[in-house]
């Protein structure tokens, strides 16, 4: 029965349309602000996830990564010293101004750390290259750094809290949840950007684990060597940093109200026109149970509207959901659209629209086949 | 016991209605029994319960009391009456009631895929009936495309594509002009014949008699 749904959905090319067009505007909507919000999330938690660290130490109560906290960077050698951990060194994270060749003055997060390769900060380089930070007044800068400081190339100073840094190296995808850009730069270069603050303190201790290690077993020794500091797993503290971001600032709530506005008017327009097409042809069905038509018959047809309907909306949908992706890369921000996302999207759609055509059932079950000799 | 050539038979059948407090009986026991091969028509003025009578035989509406026998089946409440109007009733309506997204051949294969052929067998199946009604060369024509007498052939097809042993029509020539209506009475009551269906019409027009082997009045409820 699919393919005469098909027809009568197509018969009515006005219905169709706004039918369409009420599932396509959801699925934009759905589409564009998970996607932002998936996006903002990734780069709250991109350094933890793409840095080569098991574990992560912070001060006290430290909120999330980008508000970092500091202690001692001596607390490194106590972590070194336990047994199972491979390789500890500082990181130190700050924000700073960056001086414009315009006068001007821009945020910039600093990450500070020795052995830039090793720990994976940066991970991903499109020029230059991480060798050179330990040399001096070097830094790698991110090249989303382009949109706010002007166009920048290798070899080129820029200059932070009055100290004039070369440009040895351009990272990617390297911003914070803010989308302000991050440099890279030398542990001690890092301290020495503001030494009232960050002389003789670190951030975070980054950890490696041997590869026999036991993880809970470290973990649970380094909170007994460092009682003052909090110890995380990677994962833990991404899903740390991340819960910051959705639950204090109201992100999580503005994504979901926007979800559910977008699938409540999904549902009303796709649920509306069924119900006025069902109304429209409900002399055709009782013609149908006449000829003998079990009510699963009709739901097939009107269940079938509801299936293409979803299927031709969510198509409709992609071209100005890819054309916003664009627009909001211009601005660096990223819609993180996964091939599961954009699945899970298709599967609800589909489920939605099924649920939406179902609530015409009732009255598809009340329909009186002796209707057609009334006249 | 019923002669062996009876499809369809009504027994004392009764009807009634409330309308609020008031009790409104439609039928008084009527009676009728069809046969095969056998062309019908039913008449009577308006309100006489020509449609009430039709609908009981269609197994859409069921009687207050009396009975309903088609072939085999007596009527009963424990009956599948969906899966009895599927099998051995065809369906000629006054208003044609095709589906108007569908081609004339859709439509008629419509029936067909009720029983649960598939899109392809049921076309097949259907195209012949098609031919018959002399519609072969509208088969891709949408109902909006054809003419009423077109569209009142394509639902004779649509009646009678799974051979059922009872065919019910109501005023199938109301909306045709004289013409049409003439051409399709003669066509529709041949084609009940070759395929040996009983064929009952309902009926204003004293017309259409003459083409019927025999004909009821339904006067106060019951038959004559």
């Amino acid at each position: 029965m699919l393919d005469v749904a098909f027809r009568l959905l197509f018969f009515s090319r006005a219905k169709l349309a706004i039918t369409v067009a009420g599932v396509a505007f959801a699925v934009t909507l759905v589409m564009v602000q998970v996607g932002l919000f998936r996006g903002l999330l990734s780069n709250a938690t991109v350094t933890i996830e793409q840095a080569d660290a098991d574990v992560w130490i912070t001060s006290h109560n430290t909120p999330n990564v980008d508000f970092p906290q500091y202690f001692p960077d001596t607390y490194v050698d106590r972590v070194r010293s336990v047994p199972g951990v491979a390789r500890a060194d500082n990181l130190l994270v700050g924000y700073t101004q960056v001086q414009l060749p315009t006068g001007a003055q821009e945020m910039l997060i600093v990450y500070g750390i020795d052995h830039p390769e090793t720990w994976r900060l940066p991970w991903k380089l499109q020029e230059g290259t991480a060798d050179e930070l330990r040399g001096g007044h070097f830094m790698v800068l991110d090249a989303s750094a382009a949109r706010r400081f002007g166009p920048f190339a290798l070899g080129e100073h820029r200059e932070l809290l009055g100290q004039r840094f070369e440009v040895v190296g351009k990272s990617e995808d390297a911003l914070s949840f803010t989308t302000v850009p991050l440099a890279f730069m030398s542990f001690q270069k890092a301290q020495d950007l503001q030494p009232f603050v960050f002389r003789n303190r670190t951030a975070y201790v980054l950890v490696k684990l041997r590869s026999d290690a036991d993880r809970a077993e470290v973990t649970a020794q380094l909170r007994r060597a460092l009682p003052y500091s909090d110890v995380y797993l990677r994962e833990d503290w991404a899903t740390k940093t991340r819960d910051y971001w959705v639950v204090s600032t109201g992100l999580g709530l503005n994504t979901g109200l926007t979800v559910f506005l977008g699938v409540l008017v999904g549902i009303t327009v796709v649920a509306q026109t069924l119900y006025m097409s069902t109304l429209d042809y409900i002399k055709e069905f009782g013609t149908l149970k006449a000829m003998g038509a079990e009510n699963a018959h009709i739901y097939k047809v009107v269940g079938g509207q509801g299936l293409f309907a979803a299927l031709f909306g969510y198509v409709l949908a992609i071209p100005p959901t890819l054309a916003l992706r664009a627009l909001a890369r211009l601005a660096s921000l990223h819609l993180d659209i996964s091939a599961t996302f954009a699945l899970s999207v298709l599967a609800g759609t589909v489920v939605l629209c099924l649920g939406a055509s179902a609530l015409t059932f009732r009255r598809i079950a009340h329909i009186d086949p002796a209707l057609v000799f009334r006249g | 016991m019923s002669p062996p050539d009876v499809v369809m038979e009504a027994r004392e059948v009764t009807k009634t209605f409330s309308e609020g407090r008031e009790a409104v009986q439609v039928l008084a026991g009527a009676s009728l029994a069809l046969r095969r091969g056998e062309v019908v028509t039913l008449e009577g003025p308006s309100g006489s319960g020509k449609s009430t009578l039709l609908c009981i035989l269609g197994c859409l509406l069921t009687p207050t009391s009396g009975s309903v026998r088609i072939g085999e089946n007596e009527v009963s409440p424990a009956t599948d009456l969906a899966r009895l109007r599927r099998e051995h009733i065809g369906f000629v309506f006054q208003q044609f009631n095709l589906l108007p997204a569908l081609s004339a051949l859709d439509n008629v294969a419509l029936a067909l895929r009720l029983r649960g052929l598939s899109r392809e067998s049921a076309r097949r199946a259907a195209a012949p009936r098609l031919e018959a009604v002399g519609l072969g060369d509208r088969a891709g024509f949408l109902p909006r495309d054809l003419s009423g007498g077109q569209k009142q052939r394509v639902a004779i097809a649509r009646a009678m594509v799974g051979s059922p042993p009872v065919i019910l029509a109501d005023e199938p020539t109301a909306n045709l002009d004289a013409a049409s209506a003439d051409a399709v009475l003669t066509m529709f009551a041949g084609l009940a014949r070759d395929a040996a269906s009983a064929l009952l019409i309902v009926t204003h027009d004293p017309k259409v008699r003459r083409i019927a082997d025999r004909t009821l009045v339904l006067d106060a409820g019951r038959c004559g």
